[in-house]
């Protein structure tokens, strides 16, 4: 046992953590942010996605420990109370969500996409989110909803853009 | 009524979607859980006892379901033929055999390891046509032949013989897993006289019914709860863990969770059946179809879920979507010793197209005919009648589809080979 402190969503947090704890443990059976998912453990599909230090990581492939100090953000960290995020609201528009359960990986994916590279193709989206399995959509739409969030975020993200 | 018809809505569950707060199962958590972990058969046919002592008596373990814990061992969609734990024997690799409650999951991880299995293993079959003849092994007491289903429809022997082009062959399709991204995993706990179950289903309804059967409780006394589900795709029609999780709170009266892994989720589920279709499809020298003979052999491992309703779409469909006035087709489905298959997209109607759209090509090149128009003057049309002798009288808008992909094959056409997005 070992007490950590990170930052996730803006927020100092600590925690108790074990030798084998991976992020993906951390965050959601010692943090309760359970909007990041398991979907096969072994750095796969994605749907563990976070952000950490700005960049897209598996966290069920890094260890808690490694986020020691490390700046975090989660599906919870992109909305703020009252507003979706417009990468958020792009992926209800354009009809990009069924089950749901590769949305957060891919939500946070398209982040750190846009982030880098705000007017992308739709080849560079592809690539972007190659890294997150999604089995109910066939992607078409979570591309819609990417290429249209980028349009948003180049207008100042307004809702009515 | 119609308010929403023909209007982009936004769907109700898609903002706790996109913001992490949807509860899928294994986002459930109560204070004073345990945890449960399955185990599962390692041999796909083998005689077993079972010993536990060891494993009871590891520290933080609190119990381990067997097959002397359920009333009445049994359940299954169309057939009762699955064991809530295996009593005598395992049919297949991944059967459940024993269920740990422990106090985390690593040590019902420890304890799983524990647990003896004594196998003494029993000539399997793994091969559908095999399991057919008389003197295969017996995956259940009775015959592997499952279901039968015949059509016949005018006389296909005096059509063969006047044909101008017969194509024969033999086409096997492989085993599919839905691979919905969010493996099982369910939390059970009582409330008053209730046990509740939350579980990812395509049927809570018949959860709750199987539950009740299993564990001898009027229904009543269970609830299914459905809560976020992480894609199904035929693939949650069959229990996994809700009866071992309704089990073991009831037992134990405290809650119980259990999460798969993907391996586990993989064993645990149902599969696409496997076919082995050998088809016989005539045309005559104009490029009409007159004849097709369909021999159809599912493979539903070793337990039926939904076999005979899989097997009879799958004959029923076999002609694909063309007028063909003479057909004989018999379909099977047989027990095996390979993980079970069930529902999964297209349920039988997925599999037929591998062996009639090939058989089409092959047969527009014998007859030297464009394989688009070979099919144009063969596909259903308003006013035709199927081989099961339904009149399609409605919109058949199949023309107007071949038209739209052969306009479209002919315009994009470039360098990627013209995939359309
Ligand atoms: S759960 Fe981490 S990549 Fe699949
Ligand atoms: S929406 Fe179901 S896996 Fe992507």
């Amino acid at each position: 046992m070992k007490e950590i402190s990170l930052r996730v969503n803006g927020e100092e947090r600590s925690a108790e953590i074990h030798e084998e704890m991976r992020l993906l443990d951390l965050l959601r059976d010692a943090l309760h942010l359970t909007g990041t998912k398991e979907g096969c453990g072994e750095g796969e599909c994605g749907a563990c996605t976070v952000i950490m230090e700005g960049k897209t990581v598996n966290s069920c492939m890094v260890m808690a420990f490694q986020a020691e100090g490390k700046e975090i953000i989660t599906i919870e960290g992109m909305a703020t109370k009252d507003k979706l995020h417009p990468i958020q609201r792009a992926f209800l528009e354009k009809g990009a969500v069924q089950c749901g359960f590769c949305i957060p990986g891919m939500v946070l994916s398209a982040k750190v996409l846009l982030d880098e590279n705000p007017i992308p193709t739709r080849d560079e989206i592809r690539e972007g989110i190659s890294g997150n399995l999604c089995r109910c959509t066939g992607y078409n739409k979570i591309v819609d909803a990417i290429e249209t969030a980028a349009g948003y975020l180049n207008t100042g993200g307004d809702s009515n853009a | 009524m119609l308010k929403q018809v023909g209007k982009a809505e936004i769907r109700v569950d898609g903002p706790a979607k996109v913001t992490g707060r949807a509860s899928y199962p294994q986002d459930l958590y109560m204070a004073g859980m345990l945890y449960g972990k399955t185990l599962r058969s390692s041999k796909p046919h083998a005689e077993i006892t079972i010993d536990t002592t060891e494993a009871e008596g590891l520290k933080g373990v609190i119990k381990i379901l067997t097959f002397k814990d359920v009333p009445h061992n049994h359940y299954g969609v169309l057939f009762k033929d699955h064991e809530v734990f295996c009593s005598k024997k395992v049919r297949s690799i991944g059967d459940p055999i024993a269920f740990v409650i422990a106090t985390s999951e690593k040590i019902a991880h420890m304890a799983i390891e524990k647990i003896k299995i004594d196998y003494r293993e029993l000539p399997g079959v793994f091969d559908a046509i095999e399991a057919m003849q008389s003197d295969a092994p017996k995956i259940h007491d009775k015959g592997n032949l499952i279901y039968h289903y015949k059509l016949r429809r005018g006389n296909v022997e005096s059509a063969f013989d006047r044909a101008a082009a017969v194509a024969e062959n033999t086409y096997r399709t492989s085993m599919v897993d839905h691979a919905f991204l969010q493996p099982e995993a369910g939390l059970a706990y009582l409330e008053g006289s209730q046990v509740v179950v939350c579980v990812a289903t395509q049927y809570p309804h018949f959860d709750r019914q199987e539950i009740s059967e299993a564990l001898a409780l009027p229904l009543d006394r269970i609830k299914v709860i459905n809560p976020a589900v992480g894609g199904a795709f035929g693939g949650r029609e069959d229990i996994t863990l809700q009866i071992h999780l309704a089990l073991a709170a009831i037992l134990i009266g405290r809650p119980v969770k259990a999460v798969y892994s993907r391996e586990e989720s993989f064993a645990a589920h149902s599969k696409r059946h496997p076919m082995v279709m050998t088809y016989k499809t005539a045309a005559d020298a104009e490029g009409k179809l007159i004849a097709m003979e369909a021999s159809i052999v599912g493979d539903t491992g070793a337990y039926a879920s939904w076999a005979i309703n899989v097997i009879r779409k799958a004959g029923v469909h076999a002609t694909g979507p063309y007028v063909i006035p003479n057909v004989k087709v018999d379909s099977y489905v047989v027990y095996t010793n390979n993980p079970f298959a069930g529902a999964m997209r297209g349920f039988g109607a997925t599999q037929v197209p591998i062996a009639h759209e090939q058989q089409m090509d092959i047969l527009a090149e014998k007859l030297r005919l464009d394989p688009i128009e070979f099919r144009l003057k063969n596909c259903f049309k308003p006013g035709d009648r199927t081989a099961t002798g339904q009149l399609l009288h409605h919109s058949v808008p199949l023309v107007e589809c071949i038209d739209k992909v052969s306009e479209w094959m002919n315009q994009n056409t470039g360098a990627d080979g013209g995939a359309i997005e």
